[in-house]
């Protein structure tokens, strides 16, 4: 321990160059000065050594982990190097195949889904009427966990249920909302949208507070459309808040919706509402699968990363045409 | 000015429309918890004929709620703790203490913020086995720390990153340690961002399923949200009692949403601010 060695050797020397009583007595207070710059030094890695060993050992070691996992086999051939068996099995699986049928779909909606929000935090940012309240109604189902919007909305959309017999009331329907594969994932999908829009709404109204005032006054002062002004002023105003809620609504639909399948379809009907985050909980929890699950969090990953990089080299591009 | 008054009030009405579109799913259940099978069947969208509590008590009695609720308690609580102050001491290092590798490691922690739970939930299940932490406390609340560290670790860094260094360079020189700084100037100076961290994580904490399932699969260490998924296979013929769980699993969140409602605003756009 060099704390320990510094204190025994640094007395000896105090008492043998000056030697009295004096010096002897602050010989001890120096010592506690000299450890406390080395204990200083040291500080800084005291304080992130904890954050940084959490991370590093249960969130990157594991990426690494998994994807050396994904070329090994599962069950008979466990531990065993398989190449890309698992990869192959990967993709002749129906089940992964519509997993990564919803995933083109969740990608083709993702710009309503970005731009209601936007729409909405462009009204209330333009004063409508009852602008003052409109933002805590619309981010509260954002709070809720997907489990409990999941279950009220098991109520809502059962066949049996309250929105079917309103839609009866006015003549259409009955619709089988988590029965039919054609509908149950635009369900699924519709009520994530429901729960989520408040949370990017809060972040363009932030933009929004951010936007230079003079911009807009310029805008009204040039008598432009709202159209106009949403084209000229605000999507070039607002294009980190556009580009940030864009990555952020894909990686959430991507992310974020396990607890809604787990409750409202478990991936049913005839595994129409799959998707990736799905198909690993079942690979894993239930068929015993780890390697296979593995592959298909790697794919997961890869899928993310390429959306994420190719929505902003988009939206970039998009940037420096305005 | 009198048409562009009315053309405001034209985009109010589906605003409004959608305000209530909001609300009412909870509203719904709320009302079916308090109302009896029978109303429940013959009318599914009349007024409850009183408050009745009885759904709640079944709910909360017979399914073993409670205990979800304890459980859930128990991990948020010492998962938000463990993250604020970890998270704080590692952002105060990374913004304000000059150190070989800081930038580095600054990086580390601001790749993990990309790296989804499902992509790691495999290895990840396989290490806590490995060291006997699946099914346990400590193995969903280190899960949880290790999940929402990245994030905390960043706004804590960004928010730390505004404190002048003069007011750092004073309190060391009035005799201060490091950690001394840490206690006395930078903790009290961290609190509204603590505060918007720590319930943002708390919701996170509560609201999840996935890392829970995974974590404490047994079935007294539910927490809340997966005993709510429980419930439905349980209540499917009892829909009043189904959505009396569904609410007591709402409630804490509800509250924590009419009172910390500005915190919990402030938590979410600061990341989209500086990220």
């Amino acid at each position: 321990m060099p704390v320990g060695s510094s204190s025994s050797v640094r007395p000896v020397e105090a008492g043998r160059t000056e030697g009295t009583e004096h010096d002897r007595r602050a010989a001890p207070r120096a010592v506690r000065a000299w450890d406390g710059r080395r204990a200083e030094r040291l500080a800084p890695y005291i304080l992130v050594a904890p954050a940084v060993l959490i991370i590093v050992v249960l969130r990157l070691w594991p990426l690494a982990l998994g994807v050396n996992f994904s070329f090994t086999g599962d069950g008979d051939r466990n531990g065993a190097a398989v190449g890309f068996d698992n990869y192959t099995d990967l993709f002749d699986d129906p089940l992964f195949r519509t997993a990564l049928r919803n995933v083109g779909l969740l990608v083709l909606l993702l710009p309503i889904a970005v731009a209601i929000p936007g729409l909405l935090a462009t009204f209330i940012y333009l004063r409508v009427p009852g602008h003052r309240v409109y933002r805590s109604v619309y981010f509260f189902p954002a709070v809720l966990s997907p489990v409990i919007v999941g279950a009220i909305f098991n109520l809502l959309l059962a066949f049996d249920g309250p929105l079917n017999a309103l839609l009866g009331g006015v003549g259409i329907g009955p619709v089988d909302w988590l029965g039919d594969p054609d509908v149950a994932i635009f369900a699924v999908v519709g009520v994530h949208i429901w729960a989520t829009f408040g949370m990017a709404l809060v972040v363009f109204l932030a933009g929004f507070a951010a936007l230079d005032p003079a911009l807009m006054d310029a805008a009204r002062v040039d008598g432009a459309s709202l159209p106009q002004t949403i084209r000229h002023v605000i999507i070039p105003g607002l294009s980190r808040t556009i580009q940030f809620v864009f990555v952020t609504t894909m990686i959430g639909m991507l992310t974020s919706m396990f607890g809604l399948l787990y409750i409202m379809t478990s991936g049913g009907p005839e595994g129409s509402t799959y998707l990736p985050e799905y198909y690993i909980w079942v690979q894993q929890g239930q068929m015993n699968r780890p390697a296979l699950a593995s592959a298909a969090s790697t794919a997961l990953f890869l899928i993310m990363l390429v959306v994420g990089l190719l929505q902003i080299s988009l939206l970039r591009r998009a940037g420096r045409e305005d | 000015m009198s048409r562009t008054r009315l053309s405001r009030w034209f985009i109010a009405l589906p605003m409004v429309a959608l305000a209530l579109a909001t609300i009412y799913p909870l509203l719904f259940t709320a009302n079916v918890a308090m109302k009896t099978r029978r109303e429940y069947i013959l009318d599914r969208f009349s007024l409850t004929g009183g408050l009745r509590w009885e759904n709640l008590t079944t709910a909360w009695n017979s399914v073993g709620m409670a205990r979800y609720f304890l459980n859930s308690l128990i991990v948020v609580t010492c998962s938000v703790a463990l993250l604020l102050l970890i998270g704080s001491m590692a952002g105060f290092a990374l913004s304000q203490l000059r150190f070989r590798g800081s930038s580095a490691l600054f990086l580390v922690c601001l790749a993990a913020l990309f790296i989804p739970f499902q992509v790691i939930m495999v290895p990840l299940a396989r290490i806590m086995a490995d060291v006997g932490l699946i099914d346990t406390y400590p193995g969903l609340i280190l899960a949880y720390v290790a999940q929402f560290l990245p994030f905390t670790v960043f706004l804590m860094t960004s928010y730390y990153r505004a404190v002048p260094a003069e007011i750092i360079d004073a309190a060391r020189i009035d005799g201060n340690t490091v950690y001394g700084v840490y206690r006395r100037i930078m903790l009290p100076i961290g609190a509204p961002a603590l505060l918007s961290v720590g319930i943002l994580n708390a919701l996170f904490c509560w609201n999840d399923v996935l890392i829970s399932l995974l974590m404490m699969p047994s079935a007294d260490h539910r927490t809340l949200m997966v005993g709510v998924t429980s419930l439905r296979g349980q209540y499917s013929d009892d829909i009043p009692t189904f959505a009396a769980g569904v609410l007591i699993a709402a409630v804490p969140v509800l509250l924590t949403y009419l009172f910390l409602q500005r915190q919990i605003a402030d938590g979410v756009t600061a990341g989209s601010m500086k990220g």
